[in-house]
């Protein structure tokens, strides 16, 4: 893409030294920006840089008890829109669509004579539904959020801010924790609206979409712009140097070393068959597995796209799903469906990894504390040994001890996460499922997190772990890969014939996207 | 929507399979208390002989699920059966109670509802500040008050010292919307907890939809504040108030005994209380049945409505 040529647009939005203090800590200080239209300026930058707070600072919103200096200024008329991480979260769950719309379009009808309003209102959401790509109007109005798909929710979020008439619009994280196919759709999304002419403003981590995507980069480090520029630039000539940490976060498509898969599988699935219950009525089936081993000291990678049924097969194999058919053997011993059921050391041996960390942890106790609590429980190791073994295990994941011994409130995503690798580790686990753990983090700490993970498999020699994700960067980390799709085992083999002469149609289209959205392209 | 029907129709039929329960569930407790009707009957010296002769022509004497068998019969014509005391049809007993309660019940809703929600609606409008400190604490420290001490209270201060209001409804009969004044303290009384309840309730609810990225989403995009309010914020509240709203009409509708006897009122209540001192097993069935079926629907409609307010919940029965 390109940036400005010739004459100098005027911007729609304009924030100059921005500082927003919280009882005295600046959390944004001396940020300055502007939002050109039909052009995307990104925010770019780990979490807890500051990128929400400067984003929302552009729709007039600031965190409770901010002291806030600085400029913010929108063109005549700026309406902002905003596009949130998850869209249902702002579409109210007691409306239907309709409502949700209407309610926008009517303060936009209000001159008009009372009875032209209703059929003018109604035809102001129907054009903004059209310009937002969402075909059958009429059927969709009348539904309420959750009986939408989560695309069509994300357009309707996108209909809203048509239909305000939003100068500018602020996507914050749009594409966190989606899968690739998502990614690209959102990606096109916002490409077709800055090409209308409005300004969009990206708050992201996720840099293969800011590649994608943006025109003007501003890079944010700890409340500070340290580098901004047209993209291609920043690209190619960072000139910070946490710009450039950034960005060598590339995928390293390193080969695990060693063969693995050798010997008696430690886990083996046999028709797995889970389902869900809806209320008492239906049950879907959502996840059919014929037949998936899993061997000492192998890393597997379980990829799919959201509601592939890839967290369901974890969940069973930790006993966490109870309804399901077929048999899970572990040492050609069947586990028990519940974990209920399980002994300690069936318990000890399979050990889960939370995608949402903070609710992995309770907020009241030390960290420390909970972490010790597993080889008490599942080892009987007095309390004083445990508390021992559980520093030494923190402190090798790179947790010093001061630290550990706060509330979890107190440690960063990516701190919290080690801990809880930790955690699972003081079961001393034969088997380790790691359920999307990076998805939330952002790219330096999602390299942290995965040097550890790949760490682990070098230093604990029968350790074997299934690392659910639908990023096949991380899932290149694995020796070997199943692919699922709507429930479907479609495609397992070794990492690097699955990523390289994938054989299912399913396959070969997420690792495209991948590519495609690699290669910054956005038409 | 066929999946709200049939839930409706499942709701329905296990509603009369509870109420199927509770009458057996009745009938075993009244028999299972030490004497009956006949002894009830025949006064405080009773002579053996002339009991035996009672039970006889009451048919007493016949085994239990005989009397349970001949009762039930009548069910599907519409025969509560009769009274043992009397040998007046059940129904009339239960025609003649229900005017009282109705009117109480009636009466209660119509102000519970508006107070409730309005009270409920301000509190959490200016949350944190004077007037939801008032409302919330106000409303904590009557909810603590049981009925018989509030009632005690008011009729001792309100009737009895100042003189303003009839203690009781004694010599008023069922004609009790001609009498207005003597409808003030039951109603004061019914209404006490009910209105706590509900406007914590909705307050809490408020306070939650008010701090919901979907009203931020609203008021960003230029919705008025009342809109904002009554319609994004206030379904979001209402759901679980009105379920507890369903619970406090049933409260009322079968006769609250307690406020019934302190105001001397002939309503379901009353009845209840007086054929359970005589033993006349038929009557207290009877308002079993109609109790039974009162719950039943009254939460089946509750359920819809919360439905209709909180769709993404789904139909759970």
């Amino acid at each position: 893409m390109n940036h400005t040529c010739g004459t100098p647009m005027d911007p729609v939005a304009e924030i100059r030294g921005l500082r927003v203090e919280i009882g005295g800590r600046s959390i944004v200080d001396g940020v300055s920006l502007k939002a050109l239209p039909g052009k995307v300026t990104a925010l770019v930058g780990a979490s807890g840089s500051g990128k929400t707070t400067t984003g929302l600072a552009l729709l007039g919103e600031y965190p409770p008890g901010a002291h806030v200096s600085g400029d913010v200024r929108l063109a005549a008329q700026g309406l902002a829109g905003y596009i949130p991480q998850h869209p249902a979260s702002v579409l109210n769950p007691a409306r239907r669509i309709a409502a949700l719309l209407t309610d926008i379009a009517r303060s936009q009808v209000r001159r008009l004579p009372r009875g032209e309003r209703r059929a003018a209102a109604r035809e102001r959401v129907l054009h903004a539904l059209a310009e937002a790509q969402l075909p059958d109007a009429e059927t969709l109005l009348r539904r309420y959020p959750h009986q939408l798909s989560g695309g069509q929710q994300q357009r309707v979020v996108l209909a809203q801010a048509l239909l305000l008439g939003a100068r500018v619009i602020v996507a914050d994280e749009p594409t966190t924790g989606q899968d690739a196919l998502t990614k690209r759709r959102i990606v096109d999304h916002l490409a077709a609206v800055a090409a209308r002419g409005i300004a969009v403003v990206l708050l992201s981590h996720d840099l293969d979409v800011v590649r994608a995507l943006a025109d003007e980069v501003h890079v944010m480090r700890a409340g500070r712009v340290v580098e901004s520029g047209p993209a291609a630039r920043v690209w190619l000539a960072p000139r910070h140097e946490w710009t450039r940490k950034l960005l060598s976060d590339q995928p390293r498509r390193s080969e695990p070393d060693g063969p693995a898969g050798t010997g008696q599988p430690v886990l083996r699935v046999r028709d797995l068959t889970a389902r869900h219950r809806d209320g008492d009525r239906r049950t879907a089936e959502v996840l059919h597995t014929p037949e998936l081993d899993l061997y000492p000291g192998e890393c597997l990678a379980v990829v799919g796209r959201s509601g592939s049924g890839k967290t369901t097969l974890g969940r069973c194999l930790a006993g966490l799903h109870r309804d399901h058919d077929g048999r899970i053997l572990l040492d050609s011993t069947p586990l028990p469906r519940s974990l209920r059921n399980r002994s300690r050391s069936q318990l000890a041996a399979v050990q889960y990894v939370f995608q949402d960390v903070r609710a992995a942890f309770d907020g009241h106790r030390p960290v420390l504390h909970q972490v010790a609590r597993t080889a008490t429980r599942l080892h009987g190791t007095d309390e004083r040994a445990a508390v021992t073994e559980a520093l030494t295990t923190l402190d090798s994941l790179g947790l010093p001890e001061d630290l550990v011994r706060g509330r979890p409130g107190r440690l960063s995503g990516g701190e919290l996460q080690r801990a809880a690798l930790a955690r699972a580790l003081l079961a001393r686990p034969r088997v380790l499922i790691c359920d999307e753990i990076t998805s939330g983090l952002d790219t330096v700490t999602r390299r942290d997190i995965l040097g550890i993970v790949t760490s682990l498999l070098h230093d604990r020699g029968d350790l074997s772990l299934v690392l659910i994700t639908h990023d096949l960067d991380t899932a290149a980390l694995a020796h070997r890969i199943a692919v699922f799709d709507a429930g479907e085992l479609v495609e397992q083999g070794p990492a690097r014939s699955v990523l390289t002469e994938p054989s299912h149609p399913f396959t070969i289209s997420l690792l495209e996207t991948t590519a495609r959205l690699e290669a910054g392209v956005a038409e | 929507m066929s999946g709200v029907r049939s839930f409706v129709a499942r709701r329905l039929l296990l509603g009369a399979a509870q109420t199927v329960a509770v009458v057996l569930l009745v009938f075993a407790l009244t028999e299972a208390l030490p004497g009956d009707a006949a002894v009830a009957l025949a006064g405080d010296q009773p002579d053996p002989a002339r009991v035996a002769a009672i039970r006889e022509a009451m048919n007493l004497d016949q085994p239990a699920w005989q009397r349970l068998a001949d009762w039930a019969a009548g069910l599907p014509h519409g025969d509560l059966g009769t009274s043992l005391v009397s040998g007046r049809p059940v129904s009339q007993y239960i025609a003649d109670g229900f005017a009282p309660t109705l009117l109480l019940a009636a009466l209660t809703v119509a102000l519970l509802v508006p107070v409730g929600f309005g009270l409920g609606v301000l509190a959490a409008r200016h949350e944190g500040r004077l007037a939801d400190r008032l409302i919330s604490s106000v409303t904590l420290a009557v909810y603590a008050v049981p009925e018989f001490a509030l009632g005690i209270l008011l009729v001792t201060v309100l009737a009895i010292q100042l003189g303003w209001l009839p203690p009781t409804a004694v010599g008023y009969g069922a004609d009790l919307l001609g009498h207005p004044a003597a409808l003030v303290l039951p109603v004061l009384v019914l209404l006490a907890r009910p209105v706590c309840s509900l406007v914590r309730l909705v307050r809490a609810g408020m306070i939650d939809a008010l701090a919901s990225p979907y009203v931020a989403q609203a008021r960003r995009y230029g919705v008025p504040r009342a809109r904002l309010r009554y319609a994004h914020a206030l379904p979001n509240a209402l759901a679980p108030a009105a379920q507890q709203l369903a619970r406090t009409v049933d409260w009322l509708l079968s006769g609250v005994i307690v406020v019934e006897a302190l105001f001397v009122i002939p309503g379901l209540g009353t009845v209840l209380l007086n054929a359970i001192a005589e033993r006349d097993v038929p009557v207290v069935q009877g308002l079993a049945v109609v109790f039974g079926a009162l719950t039943v629907v009254l939460n089946l409609g509750a359920d819809l409505v919360a439905l209709r307010l909180a769709p993404r919940t789904g139909v759970a029965a």
